[in-house]
C-alpha cells in the first residue's frame, strides 16, 4: 500500500509538472505571437504611411494646379466643348 | 529564580501568544483585507491604458481619400542604452532628417527627445535599436490640405473646437476608444501582457461624402482663377446632382486666396435669378401663356413709388412672357407678376425652399431671408418678382433650380454618400429625400423650356452656351445691400445653369462678388461655360454620358446577362416609393475570369464606372463581386496574363 501511495506522489508530481510545462508553453508562445503581432502591426504602419505619402503625390501630380501649367507649356490646351465628342459603342460590342 | 518548568511554561506561551498574534494578523491581512491589498498590488504591477482609436476617413464618392489618420511618431534616445559605436548613430540621424552631430550633441544628455512627428515608414528601421523610444500618436492627414478645406473642417484641438464635416460627423467618425492592461516592474517599466486582454479600440466609420474630386478641382481651380481675372470681392460654385440632390462640388473663395464665406451661409439678394419663380406661379396657377404680351414702356416704367428700368431697352412696344424672362426684363416681370396675389407669390417662393433651412449636414447654415405678406410694403410684390427683398444662398439657388431640373419636386441636398463601419459594411447610403412637390411636372418642363431660351441667341445667358450641348439657364445681377441701402458700384453677378437642358444631370450655381464688368452674362455664365467644358473633358463618373453621346438611341435595350439588373433610372417617384429607394443600388457582376473588354462591358451595363490595370484576363476586382455599390460607383479591375 505505502509504495502505491508513493506512486500516487509521483504521478500527481508529473501531472503537476505537466500542467506548469503546458501553462509556461503557452504565455511563452503567446508573448512570442504578441511579438510578431507588434511587429507586423508596425511594418502595416509603415505600409499605410507610405501609401498615404504616395496618395499625396498622386493628389498633387493630378491637381488642375500643376497639370495645367505644365500642358501649357507644352502648347496644349482644354478643348472646347465642341472639340469633345461621345460616341456611343455599337450594339455587337456591349 | 524560576523553576525550569515553570520558565519552560512562560517561553512556551510567549511563543504561543506570538503565534497567535502573528495568525490573527495574517488572518487580518489575507481575510479582512485581503480585496484591499490585492488592488493594490495589482494597481502597482500593472496599468490600465487607454488605446486610442482610429478616427474614420473622408472620401469622395469614388473613394478618393480626403482625410484619413495616420501614426505618426516622437523619437526617445535613452544614452546609456544607445550604443553610438555601432553605426546606429548614422542610422538614426539618417531616418530623422538630422546631422550626425545633433545624435552625438543630444546622446551627451540622459534621454534625448526628437519631437518630430515622423512618419512610420521612416522611423520603421529604427525599431529594435537599442535605446531608440517611439512614442506614437495619431493624426488626421489630408492628401491635399486645400481640398475643400471648408466644408471638411478639422476634429477638434485643445484650444480648437471642431469644423465642418468633422464636426457633424464626429459620432460617426470618432470610433469607440480601447483599453489595455500592462505589466510594470519596480522602475516602472511596462510590458506587455498577452494574458491580460482589455478591450481593443474599434475605429471610426469611413465616410464617403457626395463630392466628386474631380469636379471639386475643376471647380475650385476655374472660380480661383475668374477670381483674379475679373478682380472680383470673392465667389461661390456649387453643383448639384438634381435628381439625388447630391452636392457634387462646392467652392468658396475671397479676394487673393482667402478663403470664402461658404456656399451655406454667404447670403445675397438673387436679382433675375428669382425671376423663375414668380414664372413658375404663373405658370403653376396658369395666369399665362408664354405668348401673352406686355408693353415694354420703352425700357422705364414709372410706379407711384418707384421708377422700373431694363438695362436693355427691348426692342419692340411689346414683350411675350417668354420674352420677358429671355432678355431678362425687370419691366415685363413685374406687369405679369400683378397678376398673382400676395399668397400666391409667398408659397411659391417658400415652395422652392426660399427663406427655410435646407438641411445639409453642415454644422452652419444660412435660413436666407423672405418677408411674409402681412409685412410686405407697397413694393414688395414687384420687389420680389426680380430678386430683392429676399435673400438666398447658393445653395438655396441651386436646391431651387434642381427642383425645376427633376419634374418640379424639391430635393434635400446631401453631403453624406455613404458610410461604411470598421469592417467595410455599408451602414448608411444616402437615398433621394423629397421635400416636397414644387410645381407639376408639366410646369417645370415649361420652366425648362423658358430657361433654355435665356441661353440661345439675344438672350442673356447666350455667353454660357455649349457649342454642342444645349443649356438651360438664368442670368441674375444684383446690388449688394449693405447697413446704409446699397453699395454704390457693389454687384452680385449669378448665373445658374441646367445641364443638359434636356434631362439635366447637373444643376450649377456661379456667383461672383462685384467682378470687374458687373453683369453676369459677361462674369459667371463664362464662367459657367468654362467649368462645364472642363467636366466634359474630364474622367468623371457624375455624368452619365450616354444620352450625351451622338446618334444615342432613345433607349436602346443592350442585351441582357442572366445576373444583369435592368439599366438604372435618376428619377425619384413623388409620392417616394419603396421601390425608388432600392433603384439607386447595385449589385457589382463577377467579371473574374473575363477579357478586360467583356468585363468592362458588364460592368457598364451594371451602371458602374471602370478602372482596369493591366492587360489580359481579370484576375480580381475592388469591391468584390455580389457587393452592393451606389449605381456610377467606380470598380477597379486587375487584368494578367492574355486573353482567353
Amino acid at each position: 500500500m505505502a509504495a502505491r501511495g508513493r506512486h500516487w506522489l509521483v504521478l500527481w508530481l508529473l501531472f503537476a509538472l505537466a500542467m506548469l510545462f503546458w501553462v509556461n508553453a503557452r504565455q511563452t508562445a503567446s508573448v512570442v505571437l504578441a511579438s510578431e503581432l507588434r511587429d507586423l502591426r508596425a511594418e502595416r504602419m509603415a505600409a499605410e504611411a507610405r501609401r498615404a505619402a504616395l496618395q499625396r503625390r498622386f493628389r498633387e501630380a493630378e491637381s488642375r494646379a500643376t497639370l495645367i501649367p505644365k500642358a501649357e507649356a507644352l502648347g496644349l490646351r482644354l478643348p472646347v466643348d465642341s472639340e469633345i465628342v461621345t460616341l456611343r459603342r455599337p450594339p455587337e460590342e456591349r | 529564580m524560576a523553576k525550569p518548568a515553570v520558565r519552560l511554561t512562560v517561553i512556551g506561551a510567549g511563543f504561543a501568544v506570538g503565534l497567535a498574534a502573528l495568525a490573527a494578523r495574517a488572518a487580518q491581512v489575507q481575510l479582512v483585507d485581503g480585496a484591499t491589498y490585492a488592488a493594490r498590488a495589482t494597481a502597482q504591477r500593472t496599468d490600465s491604458i487607454v488605446l486610442p482609436a482610429r478616427r474614420g476617413g473622408l472620401f469622395d464618392r469614388d473613394g478618393v481619400p480626403l482625410a484619413t489618420t495616420e501614426d505618426v511618431y516622437h523619437v526617445g534616445l535613452n544614452a546609456k542604452e544607445f550604443r553610438a559605436g555601432r553605426g546606429d548613430v548614422a542610422l538614426v540621424a539618417r531616418r530623422l532628417g538630422v546631422n550626425e552631430g545633433q545624435v552625438r550633441r543630444a546622446l551627451r544628455r540622459p534621454y534625448a527627445h526628437f519631437e518630430g512627428p515622423y512618419p512610420a515608414d521612416r522611423v520603421h528601421p529604427l525599431r529594435g535599436v537599442p535605446g531608440v523610444y517611439l512614442e506614437t500618436e495619431l493624426v488626421r492627414t489630408h492628401p491635399d490640405p486645400d481640398f475643400a478645406r471648408l466644408v471638411l473642417g478639422r476634429p477638434a484641438m485643445p484650444g480648437r473646437p471642431a469644423s465642418g464635416l468633422e464636426r457633424v460627423l464626429d459620432s460617426l467618425l470618432a470610433g469607440t476608444p480601447g483599453r489595455a492592461v500592462v505589466l510594470r516592474d519596480g522602475r516602472g517599466r511596462r510590458y506587455e501582457s498577452p494574458a491580460r486582454q482589455g478591450a481593443f479600440p474599434v475605429s471610426g466609420h469611413d465616410v464617403y461624402l457626395t463630392l466628386d474630386a474631380t469636379i471639386q478641382d475643376i471647380v475650385e481651380t476655374a472660380l480661383a482663377e475668374a477670381i483674379e481675372r475679373l478682380d472680383a470681392a470673392g465667389g461661390d460654385v456649387v453643383v448639384l446632382e438634381p435628381h439625388s440632390g447630391e452636392i457634387l462640388a462646392l467652392a468658396s473663395r475671397g479676394a487673393r486666396g482667402a478663403p470664402g464665406t461658404g456656399v451655406f451661409t454667404s447670403v445675397f439678394e438673387p436679382g433675375s435669378t428669382a425671376k423663375v419663380f414668380a414664372a413658375a406661379a404663373l405658370l403653376e396657377h396658369q395666369l399665362v401663356e408664354p405668348t401673352d404680351s406686355v408693353y415694354a414702356e420703352a425700357g422705364k416704367w414709372v410706379l407711384p413709388y418707384r421708377t422700373m428700368r431694363d438695362d436693355h431697352e427691348f426692342p419692340r412696344a411689346w414683350m411675350t412672357f417668354a420674352e420677358a424672362i429671355r432678355v431678362s426684363s425687370n419691366i415685363g416681370t413685374v406687369k405679369f407678376a400683378q397678376r398673382l396675389t400676395p399668397a400666391q407669390q409667398y408659397e411659391m417662393l417658400r415652395a422652392f425652399g426660399i427663406g427655410a433651412y435646407t438641411g445639409v449636414e453642415y454644422p452652419a447654415e444660412a435660413r436666407g431671408r423672405l418677408p411674409r405678406p402681412d409685412r410686405w410694403s407697397g413694393t414688395t410684390a414687384q420687389s420680389l418678382a426680380i430678386g430683392y427683398e429676399l435673400s438666398v444662398t447658393p445653395l438655396h439657388l441651386a436646391q431651387a433650380y434642381a427642383a425645376i431640373a427633376s419634374e418640379g419636386v424639391l430635393m434635400r441636398p446631401t453631403l453624406v454618400h455613404r458610410v461604411r463601419d470598421a469592417g467595410g459594411r455599408i451602414v448608411y447610403r444616402h437615398r433621394p429625400e423629397p421635400v416636397r412637390r414644387v410645381v407639376q411636372p408639366a410646369t417645370a418642363a415649361r420652366l425648362r423650356e423658358l430657361l433654355r431660351e435665356v441661353v440661345t441667341e439675344g438672350g442673356t445667358g447666350r455667353s454660357a452656351a455649349l457649342s454642342t450641348y444645349e443649356l438651360a439657364g438664368k442670368t441674375g445681377t444684383a446690388r449688394v445691400a449693405g447697413p446704409r441701402g446699397y453699395v454704390p458700384g457693389a454687384h452680385t453677378a449669378v448665373f445658374a445653369s441646367l445641364f443638359p437642358a434636356e434631362n439635366p444631370q447637373l444643376v450649377m450655381v456661379v456667383k461672383l462678388d462685384s467682378p470687374r464688368g458687373a453683369y453676369a452674362a459677361l462674369t459667371a455664365a463664362p464662367l459657367t461655360r468654362s467649368v462645364l467644358e472642363q467636366v466634359l473633358a474630364a474622367r468623371t463618373g457624375a455624368l452619365d454620358r450616354r444620352p450625351l453621346a451622338v446618334d444615342a438611341p432613345p433607349e436602346a435595350a443592350p442585351a441582357a446577362d442572366a445576373d444583369d439588373e435592368p439599366a438604372p433610372r435618376h428619377v425619384v417617384a413623388w409620392p417616394p416609393v419603396e421601390e425608388a429607394e432600392t433603384a439607386a443600388s447595385r449589385r457589382v457582376p463577377n467579371v473574374v475570369g473575363l477579357s478586360l473588354r467583356e468585363a468592362a462591358a458588364r460592368l457598364h451595363r451594371a451602371g458602374l464606372q471602370v478602372r482596369a490595370t493591366g492587360f489580359g484576363t481579370v484576375s480580381g476586382m475592388t469591391p468584390p463581386a455580389g457587393d452592393s455599390v451606389a449605381v456610377g460607383s467606380l470598380v477597379t479591375v486587375r487584368a494578367e496574363g492574355r486573353s482567353p
